[in-house]
């Protein structure tokens, strides 16, 4: 608890934390908000061209929110304001040198590291919770029945959008500590998020269509394919979208073995190099 | 005699540059330690490997006798280079994030913010300070809960004359508490004025260590006259510990391999009837000194 207290001490004062913090639930409200008048906007347009209408798409009712919510807190546009904020909190403590003070003052290289990475857990956990209050408030007052049983049907995707933000903000604190420069750092994971991610997959999904998975394995596809599909009756037919009735394990486990190697480098290169 | 640091062979090379080669050296409690040497002389780069910031290639080192861990780094406050701290915290915040990683409470940090003269400005972000208060506060936090040895890597540097003055009162008085201090500085005076021992570095060289007033303070220059400087010339080659003799206008200079008192050369001369118009003790200064060690180790 030591180590997390003085993390505390260093982050619930600075105020890029919150700004960037709120930018995300900001993003996060206009996208949910958005996503049901999009979609049925959609369907309206096709049903234009329909002898029998699509039904209209419906979000937020049990069990289907915690699927759809999840899968739209973790597409990747949004998905990166967390693991920016991990990326400028331990940057910081390279360019205003911190780290060394603390070092020096007493605390072990093993430690620093792990105080980084409760920082990673307690917002992936704080995130995931506030998360999964909203989307209980939005349940409750948009479903008709209220059983229990039927609540907590696919909460298996409120504990994978939990291991999504988890091991993404893991591959942000990898990338913090290799190339400690927040500049750099922030704009090669963006990059490699939303551009050249994006760009190998289509390289490698072209040639051999759909066939070849390889390009499930990459990093953050990984990581996204947790919470695949949103789960739209509507848009399955519109969009060709499969069924995904739960959160697998071998998904969540592709990610995790990356999280765990990338954890195992840091501990390596930061025990050895000079700071 | 506690030894509070013992260094053993300790080496780090940057590429072809060797920063410190072989080092090894020794800081007794009670000490206030100076490392004196040029910029690049390797400095930096021995604190920074004592403090675990930078490995060393080879070598160790113990604190208070034992194993190198971060509980014997809780027992020293340091200095180091910049003061680094959050620039978006307090002082009082910045000094409260070091007291807890050294497993202290909050007791002390307003008595050593007192004693740095910011109590004032306690609850400014450390971003608003001017450089000395930043080196002010960073002084601040290496004393907190007195630590049992105080560690400055170029303390004044950077500092206006004001500046300069404020951080020596406040090392000799942390001095006189009795608290072990090592002080890294390129200054000559500012060594000469706060240690008691020395160790002067070259290129990562130890060119040698000692008490500050045995290897720094030396006379062993004498300028001498007489009637017949001839005479007094031989009679100063014969002396046992003659080194050198030069003459300028008309007067020798003596140089002595071991310190000679001006009395007993006077005493030396009278006894084979040389009478002396001209003698006085010509204390080389510290500068001389220092450059004519360094000297030595040039190629």
């Amino acid at each position: 608890m030591k180590l997390l207290t003085i993390e505390l001490k260093k982050i619930l004062p600075y105020k890029t934390f919150w700004i960037v913090i709120g930018l995300y639930f900001l993003f996060l409200a206009l996208g949910i908000i958005m996503a049901e008048y999009i979609v049925n906007a959609m369907v309206d347009d096709v049903n234009n061209r329909l002898p029998i209408p699509l039904p209209h798409a419906v979000l937020f009712n049990f069990p289907d929110i915690w699927q759809n919510l999840t899968f739209f807190a973790s597409i990747r546009f949004v998905l990166i304001f967390p693991a920016i904020i991990v990326i400028i909190l331990i940057t910081n403590e390279f360019t205003n040198k911190t780290v060394r003070q603390n070092i020096v003052n007493g605390m072990s290289r093993s430690e620093f590291i792990l105080s980084k990475l409760q920082v990673v857990l307690m917002l992936a956990l704080v995130i995931s919770g506030i998360l999964m209050i909203v989307m209980l408030i939005l349940g409750l007052v948009h479903s008709d029945s209220q059983s229990l049983s039927m609540i907590f049907t696919r909460f298996s995707f409120v504990i994978g959008f939990f291991i999504q933000m988890l091991t993404y903000l893991c591959y942000a604190f990898f990338i913090a500590f290799i190339l400690r420069n927040t500049g750099l750092a922030i704009a090669l994971f963006t990059l490699y998020t939303i551009i050249i991610e994006p760009v190998i997959y289509f390289f490698l999904r072209a040639p051999f269509m759909w066939e070849n998975k390889v390009y499930t394995y990459l990093p953050v596809n990984a990581v996204i394919r947790i919470v695949e599909y949103p789960s739209i009756p509507a848009l399955k037919k519109l969009m060709n979208f499969q069924l995904q009735e739960e959160v697998s394990l071998l998904s969540c486990s592709i990610p995790m073995i990356y999280a765990v190697v990338m954890i195992a480098i840091v501990y390596l290169t930061f025990n050895r190099r000079d700071l | 005699m506690e030894t509070i640091l013992s260094i053993h062979q300790l080496s780090k090379r940057y590429g072809r540059i060797q920063a410190v080669n072989q080092l090894s050296m020794e800081v007794i409690k009670g000490q206030v330690f100076g490392i004196l040497g040029p910029n690049g002389s390797g400095k930096t780069t021995t604190l920074g490997m004592v403090l675990d910031l930078i490995r060393p290639d080879s070598g160790s080192f113990t604190w208070f006798g034992e194993e190198p861990s971060k509980e014997s780094r809780k027992r020293i406050g340091a200095v180091i280079e910049t003061p680094n701290f959050f620039p978006y915290l307090s002082a009082r915040r910045n000094l409260e994030i070091v007291a807890k990683i050294k497993d202290f409470d909050y007791s002390d940090i307003d008595r050593v913010l007192h004693t740095t003269g910011l109590h004032d400005r306690r609850n400014d972000k450390f971003k608003t300070f001017s450089f000395g208060m930043k080196q002010r506060l960073a002084l601040a936090s290496a004393l907190l809960n007195k630590p049992d040895i105080l560690i400055l890597d170029e303390p004044t540097n950077g500092l206006d004359p004001q500046g300069i003055a404020q951080i020596r009162r406040l090392i000799l008085q942390v001095a006189r508490e009795g608290i072990t201090i090592i002080l890294a500085s390129h200054l000559l005076d500012e060594v000469q004025k706060i240690c008691t021992h020395v160790a002067v570095l070259s290129k990562g060289n130890l060119l040698f260590s000692g008490a500050v007033n045995e290897v720094l303070a030396v006379s062993d220059c004498i300028e001498l006259a007489s009637s017949d400087n001839e005479i007094l010339k031989a009679a100063i080659e014969e002396h046992p510990a003659f080194k050198s003799v030069t003459e300028s206008d008309g007067i020798l200079l003596a140089v002595f391999s071991e310190e000679v008192r001006p009395g007993t050369i006077s005493e030396y001369l009278n006894q084979r009837k040389i009478t002396l118009s001209h003698l006085v003790e010509r204390k080389r200064t510290l500068e001389q000194h220092f450059l004519e060690l360094l000297k030595d180790t040039q190629p």
